[in-house]
């Protein structure tokens, strides 16, 4: 091979990347560009180095909406991991395939689902004057107006398991297949209790999509905002909602100010989501 | 041995009552929606007081409810297919002869997970309004913004679809033949990715519809869609803003269970995350 040709083929090499440059040209202009500038606009002030847009984010305001939104995401996370764990391990054992399938079908439909409509129909249902409420009511249960509000965070709590529910069935059904029937029996003959065999061979090799599953529910709720919006308003205080009411310029025009928030609200979901595709990554190569 | 016998009839005992209660809990939101929809009144006793279609006649008698939904229709469509000719090359050439350039794809599709929907429109706003484009306040920042957040559905199924096939001899057999690259894309690897490609545009066409965030922040009230007009219409009469939700569920309901038919059994990966 002459110098000529190598190196016409090694241009050639270069040249079929031009073919992804559309993608790629894409990804820059509408992912990668638009969040560095947040991060320069975050951290600078004039041009200058500052961190002080994140000093003014630590008002007792937004410090609370941390924790608002942190505790609402972990308790439906938790809840929904532990809930669906249980309805995934009712559908793969069930021996009725029709059941299997519908109920596996159920959760891939509702899994997609959430924002307004969703909103929406738990006013009706668990509102001040919903049916729930109006049936409860009948028992002698008053949820209203201390026990319980729709129109606040335990309302949220209870919507968002509509699809933090579906999400976590799908995520962890090829996990539990994965677990093998001779395991189970081995343990057994071995003179291990159901529970021992559970709590020492199938939570271990459950562990790293349970775990993987907390984190992708949880930046799953954090980054939420549809349905809070329409269920609460501006009346629970969360990230997303203070940085939308950041963008829209109703509270105050402090565009830097918005910028370190959402640079807080990236950082807790990085974490989450590249948490869940390095135990992602761990689980995939355990179940082989 | 009956031990063991009666032991397996109290899991399925306990396996029935998990399905009803989730069932229970996915099922009666939706179903008490519609049957709140066409109530007289429901709100003060335990079955509605008499049935009426009144609200679904006011609600869609309104010119609103046309222009929303047709602006729905318009994002959702274009975005679809804006994504699958953006997508579906890409994969294809990816897959076929620069597979190192496939970890760099990934990331930007799984990028979308990881940036809330008030954190893109933010971001969008604040580097767009400075650049002279006819974006900022438009529909077509919307698409584009809905383009970022759909990308990881498009991707994924195209993805799969070409790991299924063996694209390199389907190629090579439709060049021998003498077929450019469009021909070949079009007429030979399209036909055998089909599945994937449709389950893609369905699954964005479905979290596009029901797109409320970055069109609240984007565009607001510039260009109404159908989620803006049902919160809107929370706020001020929730009788015809239940008609419009059980519209919105029956949307959702039905491109999944479309998806789910052309996928076939065998099931897909979680993909989830959408209009949150």
């Amino acid at each position: 091979m002459t110098r000529g040709e190598r190196n016409a083929r090694q241009s050639k090499a270069w040249l079929v990347w031009l073919g992804l440059l559309p993608f790629f040209l894409f990804g820059l202009a509408f992912e990668i560009i638009p969040v560095l500038t947040l991060v320069r606009s975050s951290f600078t002030d004039k041009g200058a180095l500052t961190l002080n847009h994140f000093e003014r984010a630590l008002t007792p305001l937004f410090i609370e909406s941390f924790r608002n939104s942190i505790q609402l995401s972990a308790a439906t996370a938790f809840l929904g991991v532990v809930f669906g764990t249980l309805v995934a391990h009712a559908i793969v054992t069930t021996r009725n395939r029709f059941v299997r399938e519908a109920i596996t079908a159920l959760a891939d439909v509702t899994t997609n689902f959430g924002g307004a409509p969703l909103a929406f129909a738990f006013i009706v249902v668990l509102g001040s004057t919903g049916v729930v409420t109006l049936i409860l009511k009948m028992v002698g249960l008053n949820l209203y107006p201390t026990t319980f509000r729709v129109y606040s965070i335990q309302g949220l709590t209870v919507a968002y398991l509509y699809f933090q529910l579906p999400l976590m069935i799908l995520l962890i059904i090829p996990s539990l297949l994965g677990l093998r029937r001779e395991w189970r029996e081995a343990a057994i003959n071995l003179g291990a209790s159901s529970f021992q065999y559970w709590l020492r061979v199938a939570l271990p090799f459950l562990a790293p999509s349970l775990l993987g599953g907390f984190l992708l529910l949880f930046a799953n709720a954090f980054g939420a905002y549809a349905t809070a919006w329409t269920l609460t308003g501006p009346d629970v205080n969360l990230v997303t909602v203070q940085i939308a009411a950041l963008v829209r310029g109703e509270v105050q025009l402090d565009p830097a100010l918005a910028d370190a928030l959402a640079m807080l609200s990236l950082l807790v979901m990085t974490i989450c989501v590249a948490g869940y595709q390095w135990l992602g990554g761990r689980a995939r190569k355990g179940a082989r | 041995m009956t031990q063991f016998a009666s032991a397996s009839k109290d899991r399925g005992i306990w396996r029935g009552i998990v399905l009803a209660l989730f069932l229970t809990f996915m099922i009666v939101p939706f179903l008490a929606t519609v049957l709140f929809s066409i109530s007289v009144r429901w709100d003060r006793t335990i079955f509605p007081e008499g049935l009426t279609l009144e609200w679904w006649e006011r609600v869609t008698s309104r010119s609103a409810f046309e222009t929303t939904l047709t602006n729905s229709l318009i994002v959702s469509l274009v975005t679809m297919f804006a994504l699958a000719l953006l997508v579906t090359p890409t994969a294809y050439w990816a897959h076929l002869r620069v597979p190192r350039g496939k970890p760099f794809i990934e990331f930007l599709t799984i990028i979308p997970f990881g940036i809330p929907g008030v954190v893109l429109a933010l971001a969008l706003i604040r580097f767009y309004s400075d650049v002279p484009l006819p974006l900022i306040n438009t529909p077509n920042i919307l698409v584009a913004a809905c383009m970022v957040i759909a990308l990881p559905f498009m991707y994924r199924p195209v993805a799969n679809a070409l790991d299924a096939v063996d694209i390199h001899t389907l190629t090579e057999a439709a060049q021998s033949l003498g077929a450019g690259w469009r021909q070949t894309l079009w007429r030979v690897i399209l036909p055998n990715i089909m599945p994937g490609v449709i389950g893609g545009c369905l699954l964005v066409f479905s979290t596009v519809f029901a797109e409320f965030t970055l069109t609240n922040l984007l565009v607001g009230a510039r260009f109404k869609t159908f989620p803006i007009y049902l919160v809107e219409f929370t706020r001020f009469d929730g009788r015809q803003a239940s008609a419009l939700a059980v519209i919105s569920f029956v949307v959702a309901w039905l491109t999944s269970l479309l998806i789910i038919w052309i996928a076939g059994r065998g099931g897909r990966p979680a993909e989830a995350l959408g209009a949150r």
